[in-house]
């Protein structure tokens, strides 16, 4: 399981329908915005790194009001206990 | 309130995002950022680009299980990239060498003690030395060792043998932005900070895809674009669409080696506009041919031959951009360049940096905040480590020349070592190194041995064919925490500790250092390079010159770091000022110059009242009347050159033959010749394999289709490699990243090994090849590592 800490950055002016659409992402839990709206702290959860980035993926492509999306903490100490049970490539 | 642990780690993680971001939390939120579900938070610092992102190591029951950015790093500001999170994930692949291993008679490796393989190496040294002579065996480093390491290192060899036949892998990055800052400015590294980036109006990035090699820096500037498009401009010189130029106003899609062409016309066009700083011309500049001192009238009649039109003849650079380039970096200012290998990785590197810090000079848009001429670096602890340690065959600590009498002397003293022990000659740099190692029996091949740490020069030289055999004939001893193209030539593997396994201090572009604490134990016997470095003086008998063979790493570093400080305390670079006390408790680290324990380091240098050097007598003599001097300047006049440096353009243009321009680089994914990130399933994952980026224009000529297999062959060698027909490379130019190890796909078996005739930095970027179509597309998606340290090199040497 990999839980992030992530900024969405959005377009200017488009936080409510980019909140709405988030609901439809139940990997995706809002937590608070910044004053210009243009930037959404989040939390992504997915099975691993390969899911999360698929997730981001989808986000970019379902929300085009999304410009970036970056990470800012990531926890993945399951995957960790994976890789050190052999090479999974 | 109780939560679930997943829901602790929830809210931690969105407390520290929006800490980042300066937005403030809720209660709850914000306590939970401040709770722990690891064992503990370790401050480091990323290992993979010269960004220098500060993090914090997350480890539990001994293990690291996370990373996060550091919000109150001024390199990052708690954000980070796909390398910064996955990367450090590589340390616990079951590839990891964890003991030492001599090769034995039948070519395998053997399990030994470390005080087997260790007396090995040494009485082959001191073998070798007395045979030989003291510069028989070299030392090769890497711009990703601590700085500890680096310095403990260069101590043994220049101090402890005698012999500057030190080297390192940032002669293959860096050397050129080393040349253009001495000959420009008399000292090297930039004036200002990453702060200017918040600061600038207009950004001129040259020669530096920096979306994906330097993505946090992109990210700082990309983020005053989007918010505030009409003001900020963005311009970039590149020959490649990369994803960096996507958001440029300008884009100068010059050929590439040309670029020299593009700014002396942009600064004809801020002389002809006006876009110019008097004062700093009359009282900052100094006009140079390189061998002669000419006043402005005779810049200003040189640049006559560089009008836009014959420019864009030159370069297929459109004459409108450039116009509008200059426009813009001279009137929109403050005005902050970046580059990196794109500029320095060519026979004509230092020039090229001339060239752009003339800019800066001639506009007065430097020792002023937003406005910068900036180099970045692409390796970790290039700038911190060897530069500034002097880990190269021609410099001591400090980044100062050995050939010196008083530099030597002052080295001599900081060291304890009698008088003329240094040997005044500079030793071979990294190409002459490596083209004169070789077998005992070889005598055209003056050095036998050599020491490698934490770089694989078998796969990142150029011309690899070239160097190869001296490499498997000569006694080679090589640290690494993998095995690599390098380990496959070696006589003796020393197993490495990773960063977080022995922590010390990196540098980054900024004059920034910052400590790394040890986080978890290495695997199985790794130890640390210093470890290794300290007992193999201490075997060679220099257990006095470096006495830090304790095995408690935060011992050994500090001691080693105080002995660095001690030895630039009244340098220019001086560091005297960061204690390890400093250092670990400071989120951010410190810049240097650093003179004191009270100094708060220093953002930007040259100018009174904020560069403490200003008004240090004993370290530089400045009038008391400057504001802004270069006190580097070797006339002590406080000015810079202006260099009138002619158009020279790439070493082996295309020609009827080989009518393609090739040019190399990185991807974001991948880091260096991939032994680390291939390691990372995701990131193996999402860049497999390299491949040729080829324009549809060529492709349709060629017949090649996207995923066809593409032989590129130049005069040295050839690789193949699948075509990827994209835009992003204008007609006539080839680019293929160069991190994979697969023998068809290694680049370097085609790039040229023509240097910079100041840098010795080899022309990586700018080589001529020829391609035609192989064969139908196939699956080479094989994310290729040398998984056993006895795989065989692909072919005999
Ligand atoms: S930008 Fe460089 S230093 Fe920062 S996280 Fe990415 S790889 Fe690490």
């Amino acid at each position: 399981m990999v839980i992030t800490g992530s900024a969405l950055f959005i377009e200017p002016g488009t936080m409510d329908a980019v909140l709405e659409k988030l609901r439809r992402f139940h990997e995706v839990t809002f937590h608070v915005h910044s004053e210009s709206g243009t930037e959404l702290v989040v939390n992504l959860e997915a099975d691993d790194t390969t899911d999360l980035e698929s997730l981001c993926s989808r986000l970019k492509e379902e929300i085009h009001q999304i410009v970036d999306i970056t990470h800012i903490y990531v926890n993945f100490e399951d995957e960790i206990e994976r890789m050190q049970a052999g090479p999974a490539r | 309130m109780n939560m679930t642990r997943r829901e602790m780690i929830k809210l931690s993680a969105a407390a520290f995002a929006a800490g980042a971001l300066n937005i403030p939390v809720d209660r709850d939120a914000g306590a939970a950022g401040d709770r722990i579900e690891v064992d503990k938070w370790v401050k480091g610092s990323c290992r993979f680009c010269g960004t220098g992102c500060g993090v914090y190591i997350g480890v539990r029951q001994g293990k690291v299980v996370g990373v996060r950015g550091n919000p109150e790093a001024q390199t990052n500001f708690g954000f980070l990239c796909v390398k910064g999170f996955k990367g450090y994930m590589s340390m616990y692949h079951p590839d990891r060498l964890k003991y030492p291993l001599v090769r034995g008679a039948d070519g395998k490796y053997k399990r030994v003690s470390w005080n087997e393989a260790l007396d090995l190496v040494c009485k082959k040294f001191k073998e070798l030395q007395q045979k030989f002579g003291k510069d028989a065996v070299a030392f090769y480093g890497s711009g990703q060792c601590m700085t500890e390491e680096s310095y403990t290192f260069n101590k043994l060899w220049k101090g402890g043998f005698g012999s500057n036949m030190v080297e390192g892998n940032p002669r293959l990055c860096m050397a050129s932005a080393v040349g253009g800052y001495v000959t420009t400015f008399g000292t090297d590294e930039p004036a200002g900070a990453y702060s200017d980036i918040e600061k600038a109006r207009t950004f001129f990035i040259v020669g530096s895809n920096m979306s994906e090699c330097h993505p946090i820096i992109f990210r700082r500037i990309a983020r005053r674009k989007l918010k505030d498009p009409d003001l900020i401009n963005v311009i970039v010189c590149e020959p490649r669409l990369t994803s960096t130029a996507r958001i440029a106003d300008v884009w100068l899609p010059a050929d590439p080696g040309t670029d020299l062409a593009v700014f002396h016309c942009m600064a004809r066009e801020l002389i002809k506009n006006g876009w110019t700083d008097k004062w700093f011309i009359e009282n900052l500049c100094r006009f140079n041919t390189g061998k002669q001192v000419v006043d402005f009238k005779a810049y200003v009649e040189f640049l006559e031959q560089f009008t836009p039109e014959a420019v864009e003849k030159k370069t297929r650079c459109p004459a409108a951009n450039i116009k509008e380039a200059a426009r813009l970096f001279g009137s929109q200012g403050p005005t902050m360049s970046l580059w990196t290998m794109g500029l320095n990785q060519r026979t004509r590197g230092v020039w090229a940096n001339n060239l752009v810090h003339n800019l800066h000079l001639i506009t007065g848009n430097i020792c002023v905040d937003g406005a910068d001429s900036f180099s970045l670096t692409g390796q970790p602890n290039a700038c911190g480590g060897v530069r500034e340690t002097g880990a190269l065959s021609h410099l001591l600590p400090g980044t100062r020349p050995v050939t010196i009498p008083e530099v030597r002397d002052q080295v001599e003293k900081a060291w304890g070592l009698p008088p003329g022990k240094i040997d005044p000659n500079p030793g071979a740099h990294t190409m002459q190194m490596f083209a004169s190692l070789g077998a005992e029996s070889d005598a055209k091949k003056p050095i036998k041995g050599m020491l490698i740490t934490t770089t694989n020069p078998a796969q990142s030289l150029p011309n690899g064919h070239k160097y190869w055999k001296g490499m498997k004939e000569a006694f080679l001893v090589v640290l690494d925490i993998f095995p690599t193209r390098t380990t496959q030539f070696a006589d003796v593997i020393l197993p490495a500790a990773f960063i977080y396994e022995k922590g010390g201090v990196y540098g980054c572009s900024e004059r920034r250092s910052q400590l790394t604490s040890k986080c978890v134990d290495p695997p199985g016997e790794a130890k640390p390079d210093l470890w290794i470095g300290a007992q193999i003086a201490k075997r060679m008998g220099f257990e006095k010159l470096i006495p830090w063979n304790g095995d408690d790493p935060r011992t050994a570093y500090k001691m080693a770091w105080d002995d660095y400080r001690n030895c630039v305390k009244l340098t220019e670079h001086t560091i005297f000022g960061m204690t390890y006390e400093r250092l670990e408790k400071s989120e951010a680290g410190l810049q240097w110059p650093c003179p004191d324990e009270k100094s708060p380091g220093t953002e930007r240098r040259y100018v009174r009242g904020r560069d403490p050097i200003m008004d240090m007598p004993q370290i530089v003599k400045v009038p008391s009347s400057a504001r802004i001097y270069f006190y580097g300047d070797k006339n002590h006049e406080g000015k810079a050159n202006v260099f009138l440096r002619p158009y020279k353009g790439a070493e082996e243009p295309p020609d009827d033959e080989y009518n393609f321009f090739l040019t190399t680089g990185r991807v974001i994914e991948q880091w260096h010749s991939g032994t680390m990130t291939m390691r990372v399933p995701e990131i193996a994952r999402s860049q497999p394999n390299a491949y040729v980026e080829i324009n549809p224009t060529d492709a349709e000529k060629h017949r090649i289709r996207n995923g066809d297999l593409v032989k590129i062959t130049s005069r040295r060698g050839f690789c193949i490699l699948p075509a990827r027909v994209v835009k992003v490379s204008l007609p006539g130019i080839l680019f293929v990243p160069w991190f994979d190890q697969d023998w068809d796909r290694m680049i370097n078996r085609v790039t040229i090994d023509a240097f910079d005739a100041g840098s010795k930095q080899p022309e990586f970027k700018i080589c001529a090849v020829k391609i035609s179509r192989f064969g139908d597309p196939k699956d080479v998606a094989d994310m290729k590592i040398i998984s056993s340290v006895d795989e065989p090199f692909p072919v005999k040497v």
